[in-house]
């Protein structure tokens, strides 16, 4: 393996990191000289385009299996998660926060990139360190751009996350150190080795599920989600939609790595009558804690956006109830779910976005006769919100129902009634979860608002950013298999199910 | 024209309707009506050719979806399917005859009728398990928007509560369905191949109530009904007809051929438990209906109770039971609808009031000499009476309940006579005059309320069509029953009724 | 043809009537009785028709309902239905001609009646039980409708507990034969009737319905006892009559009229042709009971009658009481079957009983019915008084009703009356001992009535009232001329019947 091979593999990466330092370096310049800084809205279509040029070049990365350190895993997994981790950051970028809210949009966006290289080369490697260093270089990012808009809000969100971050990654890095004491390696396969060679270690569990800790605090999973409400409410809404959509796709991808490649061997069971240790068990009182939490705390929201916060922790919750299944058709399901989750959620904030720019507020009376004022959001706001609640025929809907699907398959046996009852309790909580997106859309389509709001004015990245995810979930919704197919042979192919 | 026009068109003329100009929104019921009249014909052409070609094999369609969980576009219709097609056909047509008069966003209000109906005739036609599901949840949405925005009284706490046990009954019908798909092997969720799965006996044993419960809340079982009344009230007058009228019978139709037909062993240990509940749903149905004072709830009881019928006859697992259960979901669907349209329309938006007591004011005997008759046949029809749908529906339940439980019959027989009794009451009151004053002697004469406009087309021609559907079931239910045979023929149904 | 033709056509006189311009409200009175005329024309040709050897069906009709249970609508006339049709033609029209006389014209009213007709119609031809009970319970809702709207202020209360206990005993009714369904495959009642007569049905029924863990016997007796109850109360029988009195006296006189000439008759013709012919094989079990009953609803109806001063209400326990004795003769049936010719007469008794007394009820109410009009809705007895003088026609022809109905030799109340006893006495002597005194009760009330209304002082409100019209006397006068005529020559009505009855005879006491 030599360099070039190395430069082709992180190609993506490569175009991002060049753009973002070609933002700092214009925006640099040109506050110097004009001390006026360039307009959001350019910042946002460089950032724009860079993203598109790193999904152009991830079309042209080879796909390499066997890489001898696997540092670099452009495996299937890795080359269609890279693609949604860069497609939602593409529509993140989109959208530029208002300009009162950002001083310096260059560096903003710059720091957007980085992040999102941060995230895409998390997708891509099977190495303990690497994926460690990865993340940290997201989270980093991402503590910052939680805080840049100079609102105390902002900077509360920021610290919160930060501490909570970085309280996580000691956890994560911990569990790493166990990982490696354990099994002599630093990777993946190296562990999976070990732990099939003593599938009951304690030291091994030990360290997986401080790792799941770490990963569960970046998926928003209760009880590691207090970050959540804050940063949603309080931070710069690219950097929400960054957080909640690509952000939970790489955690999701990363704990299927885990699990799936590095500890297949110690799930054990969490089926009803049929508990066996192993970290199935955890994961779902994890799912279970997450999913009651979320909904119900969920309910009781006025702000859109800290609905949607709870709303993250309660989808954390089914994304894992996938993930106890230990099985390649629910992992599969699993991530398919979490791109559905993360379109509808970056949509539901970007409408949430626009409503607040205009009415000031975030508030779910803010939304009061959307409908009137702009058809446009309102449509889209009724896709996203119907997805995320699992209404058909949109994308949410075959996500939930696939996901669920494949988690009892891959957990029933003939002797009990395997993950019967999580996945029960997740439809259970589901239902209760249309009960509060329903209300969002309530105020949308019932009420009529006063008439004195006036009409939501959008740019082109506004009407991108929503248009191009509801055309997705529906896309999704009515031909699933368009993206369920690719990713369940990725998920096989990867994980050596065939 | 095949069954599968009969989707095509409330789909295509849902879009048809959204895509209209603003201008042109006046013309959106125009094209609803047409696409409800497309539907009904698609359904009455299938009827009639499957009544003339018994032999042959069933309509279908079927196409890959999505293949790596197992899940097709597979669609058929057998003679049961087609009944409850032609049934959602005519409370279509009669539903948007009955909102002739709407002028708030009719565009939106026609293209979500449009959406309900093309789910419920997908609903009936689906034979994977997944299909069926969407079709079922797209109703949702539509039913809350309908009710929320032109509804009435506590339009928005209606909506949500209806919205919201749907919403639970399709998430205890979801799990049910996946713990079926993956017992049966996680291949396929055909229907067909659920039944033939073999399932050991303790799954069945709570696998069934978790599947039958989703469908029951939404047939308005006792004690889950409590959405039924309240929706119904709530909603417009097209929304009330199709709630009682098609997507309740959603529910009834999926524990009859999903529910049950999975689940034999579980039906069976589960059976008594229902046909009790659906006795006591009976009897609470009439008794409330016996004590309200809106018109509406009256009618919204007397669902409860009807239903109660369908949930009986599931209930004995015998032939009669389940041809009287069909009968009565097409029976109900009908009167229902034209007692709610009545209500609804007809009454409501020329007194503005649903008070019994104040509507007795208006003696509409004299004022709406139309709308009295076609109530005073509807309201023969709904008690049951013979020559109209609900009796021959009705006795093929009770022969049904004769063969398995017949010590329930004397709680059934006090049911059909309370059921007359609110009835009579609910018609009287509304549009009899109360004392000799006012009787017909000066009927025609001048009288003191101030005169009503009189009844529109669309509104004869709604009351007439579906008058006429239940008398015809009513007087010569042989096709109806001929059809509905012919669905219980189907392999679904072997071995709960052909036990040998 | 003929037959759906009756069947059909005063329908489509109510769906014509309903759909005529409001304006010509005047003419729909008029247009009904010309309407009733068609079916009575229809009945009396169909008499010309040759009836088949073995039925004796004249005319029969038949649609397939569900035809994988046997069920079908199928209607047939024989003599017996023949007689109840024409009973039921005659009737309709002489409401409808005194209708317009109270001022009951309207198109509701007339269209009501013609629908009621039609379903009299069905339920005297029903050939099997789902067109019985089909047009039995389809008459409610016009007899209740008629009493709800055109009757005195306490007809809505009156209306629905009429309609209510009716209801209750057509809902027990179709149970009991829906169990048959279920036991024995059909409701058709010639194939009961075979099937009774083969002693088949028990065991049949025992069989089907194991589960229940009792007899054959036992649970068809169940059945007979619900059968029993539907019919029961149309009739009524004691104490099923408690719906009577009042719904009578509130509803207006021609529908009171059309209640006790034709409603209660429905009861006593599924007695004859139904009950009593289906269950033969538990009969004699409750028989006894059953004559007990019969006994005193003609003991208390006579009595009741006795303790009222309203004349609508003395005619109608009167109405209980005559009834009662077709009831008593069923029941005598029932009981014993010892004497052929004695079963005959009390069977042929029961029929010209309901004929005569549809008819001589008609007489009475019209009468009452002139009182109440002339008197501005006076009934009491005691409000009259000496009118003979006044009116000596009308005193003369409602005194030659009153006769009939007490059973004056010479007129046709007295033939029914007297083949009943003939045949009850030689069946179950104790039971036609007992009732005796209802017959002789019933002499005294009703010569009661006859003395305080024409005899006596004429109160000072009456000076100005005249003798009958033209009009009244010329709508008298079929009555009249029936009422003597079939009590000089009962043959016309039993000559009818005579096969029937000796098919029914054949049936019930197959060993002679």
């Amino acid at each position: 393996m030599n360099y070039i091979h190395l430069f082709y593999q992180l190609l993506p990466e490569a175009v991002l990191v060049i753009t973002a330092l070609a933002l700092l370096g214009v925006a640099v310049s040109t506050e110097s000289k004009t001390k006026k800084t360039i307009t959001c809205g350019l910042a946002s279509r460089i950032a724009a385009l860079g993203v598109l040029a790193a999904g152009v070049a991830l079309v042209f990365t080879p796909k390499c299996l066997a890489s001898g350190s696997h540092l670099i895993a452009m495996d299937a997994i890795a080359l269609i998660f890279k693609g949604g981790v860069l497609g939602l950051g593409f529509l993140a970028v989109l959208v530029p926060p208002a300009k009162k809210e950002i001083e310096h949009p260059g560096e903003y966006f710059a720091l957007m990139l980085f992040a999102l290289t941060g995230l895409t080369l998390a997708v891509g490697s099977n190495h303990l360190l690497f994926i460690f260093v990865a993340l940290e270089l997201a989270s980093l990012s991402l503590y910052l751009l939680a805080g840049f808009s100079r609102t105390p809000q902002s900077s509360e969100a920021s610290l919160k996350y930060f501490l909570f971050g970085a309280v996580s990654a000691a956890f994560m890095l911990f569990g790493l150190s166990f990982l490696y004491g354990f099994s002599q390696s630093d990777t993946l396969q190296g562990v999976a080795k070990a732990v099939a060679a003593d599938p009951t270690s304690v030291i091994g569990m030990v360290g997986l599920l401080m790792v799941v800790v770490g990963l569960g605090f970046k998926m928003a999973a209760a009880p590691f989600h207090y970050w959540a409400p804050d940063v949603y409410q309080g931070a710069p809404v690219t950097t929400v939609t960054l957080v909640a959509g690509a952000s939970k796709i790489v955690g999701v991808v990363l704990l299927v790595r885990f699990l799936m490649i590095g500890f297949p061997d110690a799930a054990g069971s969490a089926a009803w009558g049929g508990i066996t240790a192993g970290w199935s068990i955890w994961l779902a009182i994890i799912a279970a804690v997450s999913m009651v939490f979320g909904n119900l705390l969920a309910l009781a929201q006025k702000s859109v956006r800290r609905l949607l916060a709870y709303s993250a922790v309660a989808n954390s919750g089914y994304l894992m109830v996938g993930m106890c299944a230990a099985g390649g058709e629910s992992s599969a399901a699993a991530l398919f779910y979490v791109v559905v989750y993360g379109l509808a959620t970056l949509g539901a904030l970007v409408v949430t976005a626009a409503v607040e720019r205009d009415q000031g507020s975030d508030s779910q009376a803010a939304f009061a006769g959307l409908i009137h004022r702009s058809p446009l959001l309102a449509v889209c706001l009724l896709i996203f919100m119907t997805s995320l609640a699992g209404i058909p025929p949109l994308a949410g809907f075959a996500g939930k129902f696939i996901l669920f699907g494949a988690a009892m398959t891959d957990s029933i046996q003939a002797e009990n009634s395997g993950l019967a009852w999580l996945v029960g309790l997740a439809v259970v909580m589901s239902a209760v979860s249309f009960y509060y997106y329903l209300s969002v859309l309530k105020q949308a389509f019932v009420k009529d608002g006063d008439g004195s709001a006036g009409k939501e004015s959008l740019s082109l990245g506004y009407v991108l950013a929503v248009v191009i995810p509801a055309a997705a979930l529906v896309l999704l919704g009515l031909l699933p298999s368009v993206l369920l197919d690719p990713i369940k042979v990725a998920v096989l192919e990867t994980l050596g199910m065939h | 024209m095949n069954p599968a026009w009969t989707i095509i068109s409330a789909f295509a003329g849902a879009l048809l309707v959204l895509l209209l100009p603003a201008r042109m929104a006046g013309q959106s019921r125009i094209i609803a009506l047409i696409a409800s009249l497309v539907g009904a014909a698609a359904a009455a052409v299938s009827c009639l050719t499957r009544l003339n070609g018994m032999e042959s094999d069933v309509w279908s369609f079927k196409s890959d979806w999505i293949p790596s969980f197992g899940i097709q576009f597979h669609l058929a219709a057998d003679g049961l399917a087609l009944t409850l097609l032609m049934l959602t056909g005519v409370v279509a047509i009669a539903g948007v005859l009955f909102s002739w008069n709407v002028t708030k966003r009719p565009r939106a209000f026609f293209a979500y009728f449009l959406t309900i109906i093309g789910g419920v005739y997908g609903v009936f036609l689906s034979q994977d398990a997944f299909l069926l599901f969407v079709c079922y949840e797209i109703v949702i949405l539509p039913k809350y928007m309908l009710i929320a925005i032109w509804g009435s009284t506590n339009r928005e706490y209606g909506a949500m509560k209806l919205t919201m046990y749907s919403i639970g009954s399709s998430a205890l019908i979801l799990l049910g369905l996946v713990v079926a798909y993956a017992a049966a092997g996680g291949t396929s969720f055909d229907i067909a191949h659920l039944a033939a799965a073999e399932y050991s006996t303790e799954l069945q044993n709570w696998a069934f109530p978790i599947l039958f419960l989703g469908f029951a809340v939404l047939a308005g079982m006792w004690p889950f009904h409590t959405w039924a009344p309240t929706g119904h009230v709530a909603a417009p007058t097209a929304a009330s007809m199709l709630l009682a009228g098609v997507v309740m019978k959603l529910g009834a139709f999926g524990a009859l051929c999903i529910a049950i037909p999975l689940f034999p062993d579980g039906f069976a240990v589960w059976q008594p438990f229902i046909a009790g509940l659906a006795v006591v749903g009976i009897l609470y149905g009439a008794f409330t209906a016996l004590q309200q004072k809106d018109l509406k709830f009256v009618i919204g009881y007397s669902s409860v109770s009807h239903m109660g019928f369908v949930m009986l006859g599931l209930a004995t697992a015998t032939h009669w039971g389940f041809r009287g259960a069909a009968l009565q979901m097409i029976s109900h669907g009908v009167i229902a609808g034209l007692l709610f349209g009545i209500a609804g329309r007809v009454v409501y938006e020329r007194t503005h009031t649903r008070d019994l007591t104040e509507l007795g004011g208006f003696n509409l005997w004299k004022s709406l000499p139309g709308a009295a008759i076609a109530f005073t046949l509807a309201t023969a029809a709904s008690m049951g009476l013979p020559g109209f749908s609900g009796f021959v529906a009705e006795i093929s339940v009770v022969i049904g309940v004769w063969e398995s439980y017949p010590w329930l019959l004397p709680w059934v027989a006090l049911g059909i006579i309370i059921t007359g009794a609110f009835s009579l009451r609910a018609m009287y009151r509304a549009f009899f005059p109360d004392s000799k004053a006012s009787s017909a002697e000066t009927m025609g004469a001048g009288s003191s309320t101030p005169p009503l406009d009189p009844l529109t087309w669309p509104e004869i021609s709604a009351m007439a069509l579906l008058l006429i559907v239940s008398l015809s079931i009513g007087i010569y239910p042989k096709p109806w029953v001929t059809l509905i045979d012919d669905g219980l023929r189907s392999p679904l149904f072997q071995s709960i009724l052909f036990q040998p | 043809m003929l037959l759906l033709s009756i069947l059909l056509l005063p329908l489509l006189g109510a769906v014509i009537l309903t759909a005529l311009p409001n304006s010509k409200r005047q003419g729909a009175g008029r247009f009904a009785i010309a309407w009733a005329v068609i079916p009575l024309a229809f009945v009396v040709m169909m008499r010309g028709t040759r009836p088949t050897p073995e039925g004796g069906i004249l005319a029969s009709w038949s649609l397939d309902w569900i035809p994988s249970a046997n069920i079908s609508l199928s209607f047939s006339v024989d003599g017996i239905s023949w007689v109840f049709l024409l009973l039921t033609s005659l009737v309709t029209l002489f409401a409808l001609a005194i209708s317009s006389r109270f001022g009951l014209n309207s198109r509701g009213y007339c269209a009501l009646i013609l629908v009621m007709q039609s379903m009299l119609f069905g339920v005297f031809t029903a050939g099997h039980f789902i067109p019985f009970f089909l047009c039995w319970e389809m008459t409610l809702i016009p007899s209740y409708l008629l009493i709800r709207l055109w009757g005195g202020d306490g007809a809505p209360r009156a209306a629905m507990r009429f309609f209510i206990v009716t209801l209750f005993g057509g809902v027990c009714m179709l149970l009991g034969f829906l169990a048959l369904q279920v036991s024995v495959g059909t409701m058709d009642f010639a194939m009961l009737h075979e099937l009774a007569a083969n002693k088949e049905l028990a065991s049949g029924v025992g069989e089907a319905l194991k589960s229940t863990g009792y007899g054959g016997h036992y649970l068809l007796t169940i059945i007979a006892i619900c059968v029993f109850f539907g019919l029961a109360v149309k009739i009524p029988v004691f104490p099923f009559h408690a719906w009577l009195p009042d719904a009578y006296a509130e509803a207006p006189t021609p529908v009171t009229l059309l209640l006790t000439g034709l409603l209660s008759k429905m009861g006593v013709y599924g007695l004859l042709r139904i009950f009593m012919m289906i269950f033969p094989e538990v009969l004699p079990g409750f028989a006894p009971w059953l004559t007990a009953l019969a006994v005193i609803t003609v003991v208390l109806g006579a009595v009741a009658a006795l303790a009222q001063t309203d004349m609508k209400r003395i005619l109608a326990y009167s109405s209980i009481n005559h009834l009662g004795y077709c009831v008593l003769a069923v029941a005598a049936v029932a009981a014993s079957q010892a004497d052929r010719t004695a079963v005959s007469s009390s069977i042929s008794g029961v029929i010209l009983q309901a004929f005569n007394h549809g008819i001589i009820a008609s007489a009475l109410f019209f009468s009452v019915g002139i009182f109440e009009q002339r008197s501005g809705g006076l009934r009491s007895i005691d409000d009259f008084g000496g009118l003979r003088a006044k009116m000596p026609v009308f005193c003369g022809l409602m005194g030659l009703a009153l006769f009939a109905s007490l059973g004056l030799p010479g007129l046709s109340g007295f033939v029914g009356e007297f083949l009943i006893f003939n045949g009850v006495f030689g069946l179950v002597p104790w039971a036609a001992a007992v009732s005796l005194i209802g017959l002789l009760l019933t002499a005294v009330f009703l010569l009661r009535l006859l003395r305080k209304v024409f005899h006596g002082p004429l109160p000072s409100a009456l000076e100005s009232w005249t003798d009958l019209t033209t009009r009244e006397r010329l709508l008298f006068v079929p009555v009249i001329a029936l009422i003597v005529g079939l009590g000089v020559w009962p043959q016309a009505i039993l000559h009818c019947i005579n096969d029937d009855i000796l098919r029914m005879l054949n049936h019930l006491l197959p060993s002679s």
